[in-house]
């Protein structure tokens, strides 16, 4: 027995329509889906799909007219499954035309169960009191999966992903720039079962199914730039998502480019507190002479207590010396190639200077030494903090043992970390622990500083740029390849007598690399 | 004489492109072969056959609609002869335009054919005049060429390009199309409209299968109503000039041969990337496929040669050119400028028109994407009843979650002006909501993009 298959109800005035075509013939072999031929009404073309896998059977012709409801072929179906598409997604049962089931589509996969989960701020170190929200990456109202990264913390030592703990709906607690004790309440999510497969995860839609677009617009087009404004973003550098969208849904508009600051940081809305006016009255010269307000970052904020206290608890003094660089570039000239063909990392100068301050280190304890109340902690192993620059601000890692590491180890870890330091991905165990620390302020142009100290260690080695200058050799005024070394030191546990005996080590070895090797 | 920039080709791509770098500052050199600006487009390509189209488009309207619209007069006899006079004309005044342009600018015009001396420097060679220049940059812009069959070379008296099909002096009693893409369909509807008999040979089952299948559908119902003749799934095995006539043969896949004669062949199966004496091999250009390969931001294998337009990868379309040498003279400015490839529409001058722009329904199937169709028939708008252009639909493709467009298909009625709504619509990644939600004047054909949007948020047109 067939499957009849009835004109479908098309429209409201409709009462007939035209069988404008068979694209099957009596007797052929029909797919689900398949459409097998075209109607016509007198408002539009229509397809008829079939409904049934099978044998088709036409019972009007072509150019016949049909009422609405009145059958017009049979699908025979055939038991064997000889033109079967496994792939075919059988949609829900009986489907009158393509024109209907296509659009009501929008309704949601996902449904409530009701549970709520309250995502709180993880403890995320042993001195870690507390964190800032540095960005939400979702936004309020957003469908969330489990995992899904859903902001970015920073604490005062490192920036970490916050992942959501369940698929649901985002309901922000937290604002961005929030500071938040370890505990406190970040965001609830509305726990759902059978979160849409929507890849992003993003667009409530399916949260308001039949609602307005405008919800939905704020997830999926937020961030994007319009043309002229995404060719203004790539000239300042900048990535969409470092700019604040104030368009419809959060489409970024070519005004927001414009104002769009490079340097990180999105447009920042002051917060209540107005700027206090108390400047020289403005002069009007067509200049701006705008000021903005920001909050210090936490990461900020540690680094500017921390380096207070340094100075005001430790008796630091600094001491300096010159080395004369010529023989570790002659040495670096010569093996720099071949260095990089066999490791595969570039031979530069920061091994020569980590081996020297071990080598150094060995001979001054104490410069390798740290104070913890009435007690002085003596280390036998080196690890060496470097400091680097990164977009958040200064970081230190350590290079773990750098007393145990050959030359091309120390320049792959130095590598690492500096790259992980730019990309924000430093943990917390990467930065803490070092027993002495190396900082170069010659990559700037600097010619001679006094480094601060990186509590609770007891000294820091600072290394500046490299220029020609005259110096008397054997009598005569040469040109060498001159760098200033620096060596700030807390006189509390280190003498005069050490420190400055170690950076002499320091610049001897450096002058000799042979020493190195040889441990004299 | 020394440049900052040279352009070869004086195309919509080359041209555009010299412009640009004008305007940027630099002292800019163009080279054309022909003695006339402009490349296929305005010469022998999109400005000379839609002034055929419109020809023949009054003439159709005479001849059917006149009498309904209640005005009588004799039966219209075409004067082919002045038809292709206006059509010269016109290519003439698009011409003069850009070389005025070219004036206005400052842009050295070298008329002959460019070759590469080394990658500064290009020899010009015109007629009995050698010029040489030197050039810090060059973009290449030589465009591209109509494709023969491989067994049957143009012969252009009776087996025809594009080019020839612009310039014939008589009526076609039957012109043979080989190929039902966007040049045999824009050509082979001028001929039937204006008294030719004309069949259509198609290698694949649908026309203009590039795009959106119900496009090629929709095409196919309206141009066999003008008359049009067709065998889709046919392959062209022989064709022949008898002197007389042409004979086209091509057999089907299941086997069965046909036999066609006619008095003119017009082959339209495609084009291809020209660059025949750049002497690209003495600077080491590469090439794939013919076309010249080229990176992400248009460059050459060698650094201060780029190319654009027809001649390295993407679609064959002017306006696709046209900013691939904007983007190219601004990238040369130190500029970051954009080409929304997925953005460039395309568009078939027969009419209806045809216009869409996005990712075709087919496209979405195959990518696996979640999506929703809305479409509105010209029939049931008021406009196109007024003006009895009722043939034709918008169709409408959107994310089935976000309800972002992702596809625009038309095909009626002035299609071609009304696509830059959708493109603009997805530049800014608008919903179909966002569309319908929008004001849109009455009565006038872009109502169907709105009830087509409000087809696709939501099954709710207002007037279907």
């Amino acid at each position: 027995m067939g499957i009849q298959v009835k004109v479908p109800a098309v429209g409201e005035s409709i009462s007939e329509v035209t069988i404008a075509n068979w694209l099957k013939q009596d007797g052929d072999a029909v797919k689900v889906d398949e459409v097998i031929a075209e109607l016509e009404s007198d408002k539009a073309t229509f397809e008829l799909t079939a409904q049934n896998e099978g044998i088709l059977k036409i019972v009007h012709q072509k150019g016949d007219t049909v009422p609405i409801g009145e059958v017009i072929c049979e699908i025979e179906p055939n038991g064997k499954a000889g033109v079967s598409k496994p792939s075919a997604p059988a949609k829900e049962e009986s489907k009158p035309s393509k024109q209907e089931t296509e659009a009501p589509a929008a309704s949601s996969s996902g449904k409530l169960t009701g549970a709520v989960k309250e995502m709180k701020v993880p403890a995320v170190g042993e001195s870690i009191t507390e964190v800032t929200i540095s960005a939400w990456l979702k936004k309020d109202g957003d469908i969330v999966r489990l995992d899904e990264v859903i902001a970015e913390v920073e604490s005062d030592k490192a920036t970490f992903e916050l992942p959501a703990e369940a698929n649901g709906i985002l309901r922000i607690v937290a604002k961005e720039k929030d500071a938040l004790p370890i505990g406190g309440l970040i965001c609830r999510i509305e726990v759902m079962e059978g979160v849409p497969a929507g890849t992003s995860g993003k667009g409530a839609a399916a949260a308001t199914p039949a609602a307005s677009a405008e919800g939905t617009d704020k997830s999926y087009a937020a961030g994007h730039p319009s043309p002229a404004a995404a060719k203004i973003i790539e000239e300042k550098g900048l990535t969409p998502g470092q700019v604040q969208g104030s368009g419809v849904g959060g489409r970024i508009t070519k005004d927001d480019a414009q104002k769009a600051q490079t340097g990180q940081q999105k447009p920042v809305e002051s917060r209540g507190q107005a700027p206090a006016p108390s400047g020289p009255p403005v002069i009007s010269n067509g200049q701006s002479r705008s000021e903005r307000r920001e909050k210090m970052s936490s990461l900020r904020r540690t680094i500017a207590r921390r380096l207070v206290s340094v100075k005001n608890e430790t008796a630091m003094l600094t001491t300096f010396n010159e080395v004369d660089m010529k023989p570790v570039m002659d040495l670096r000239g010569r093996y720099k190639d071949k260095f990089k063909e066999k490791y595969g990392v570039g031979l530069g100068f920061m091994s020569f200077f980590t081996k020297a301050v071990c080598a150094a280190l060995k001979e001054f304890p104490s410069v390798n030494a740290s104070l913890d109340k009435d007690e002085v902690i003596y280390h036998d192993y080196c690890d060496i903090s470097i400091a680097v620059s990164t977009p958040r601000g200064l970081v230190v890692p350590v290079i773990r043992n750098a007393d145990k590491l050959s030359f091309d180890q120390i320049e792959s870890e130095v590598v690492r970390l500096a790259t992980r330091g730019r990309d924000g991905k430093l943990s917390i165990e990467e930065m803490t622990g070092g027993t002495f620390s190396i900082t170069n302020g010659g990559v700037f142009g600097s010619m001679l500083s006094t480094p601060i100290l990186n509590p609770p260690q007891s000294a820091i080695l600072g290394m500046h740029n490299i220029v020609e200058r005259p110096v008397v050799k054997n009598g005569e005024v040469v040109v060498r390849p001159v760098m200033y070394l620096a060596l700030s030191y807390d006189h509390r546990i280190i003498d005069g007598r050490e420190s400055v005996s170690f950076l002499v080590r320091v610049k001897e070895m450096l002058e000799d690399p042979g020493r190195l090797i040889l441990g004299i | 004489m020394q440049y900052n920039v040279t352009v070869i080709g004086s195309g919509p791509g080359g041209y555009v492109a010299a412009i640009r770098c004008a305007q940027l500052g630099f002292k800019t050199a163009i080279i054309e072969k022909y003695d006339t600006l402009g490349g296929t487009c305005l010469n022998v390509g999109c400005i000379p056959s839609k002034a055929l189209l419109d020809s023949s488009e009054h003439v159709h309207n005479a001849k059917t609609h006149f009498a309904e619209h209640g005005i009588d007069i004799a039966p219209p006899k075409v004067n082919f002869e002045q038809m292709i006079r206006r059509k010269s004309e016109v290519v003439k005044s698009n011409v003069d335009g850009i070389a005025f342009l070219m004036k206005k600018n400052k842009i050295d015009v070298h008329t002959g054919v460019g070759s590469f001396v080394d990658k500064n420097t290009i020899r010009v060679s015109g007629k009995g005049k050698e010029t040489v220049i030197t050039t810090e940059k060059v973009i290449i812009a030589t465009g591209s060429k109509p494709t023969p069959l491989p067994f049957a070379p143009f012969d252009k008296k009776r087996i025809i390009s594009s080019t020839e099909a612009l310039e014939l002096k008589e009526i076609p009693k039957h012109l043979i199309v080989i190929g039902g893409g966007v040049i045999g369909m824009e050509l082979g509807s001028v001929y039937a409209r204006i008294g030719s008999k004309v069949t259509v040979v198609e290698f694949l089952d649908s026309l203009i299968p590039t795009m959106d299948g119900t496009m090629g559908k929709e095409l196919l119902k309206v141009t066999k109503k003008l008359g049009m003749d067709f065998y889709l799934g046919h392959k062209v095995t022989a064709l022949q000039n008898t002197g007389k006539e042409v004979i086209v043969k091509a057999s089907s896949k299941d086997g069965k041969t046909v036999e066609l004669k006619g008095d003119y062949c017009l082959v339209s199966i495609g084009r291809r990337p020209y660059t025949e004496g750049l002497g690209l091999d003495t600077v080491g250009v590469e090439l794939a496929k013919g076309q010249v390969k080229v990176d992400d931001h248009l460059k050459t294998n060698i650094d201060n040669i780029y190319a654009i337009g027809d001649v390295v990868r993407g679609a064959m379309l002017a306006h696709k050119a046209e900013e691939e040498g904007v983007f190219v003279a601004e990238r040369l400015a130190g500029q970051k400028p954009h080409v929304n490839y997925l953005l460039i529409p395309g568009v078939v001058y027969t009419w209806p028109e045809v216009a869409s722009v996005g990712y075709t329904e087919e496209q979405l199937k195959s990518n696996g994407r979640a999506y929703k169709v809305g479409s509105f028939p010209y029939k049931a708008l008021g406009r196109a009843r007024a003006s009895m252009d009722t043939d034709g639909l918008v169709k409408i493709l959107a994310d089935k979650l976000t309800d972002e467009i992702l596809g625009v298909h038309i095909i009626g009625a002035r299609a071609a002006d009304m696509i830059a709504a959708g493109v603009t619509a997805m530049e800014f990644r608008a919903s179909a909501e966002d569309v319908a939600r929008i004001s849109h004047a009455h009565p006038t054909y872009m109502e169907a993009v709105k009830e087509a949007c409000l087809a696709a948020t939501a099954n709710r047109p207002l007037h279907l």
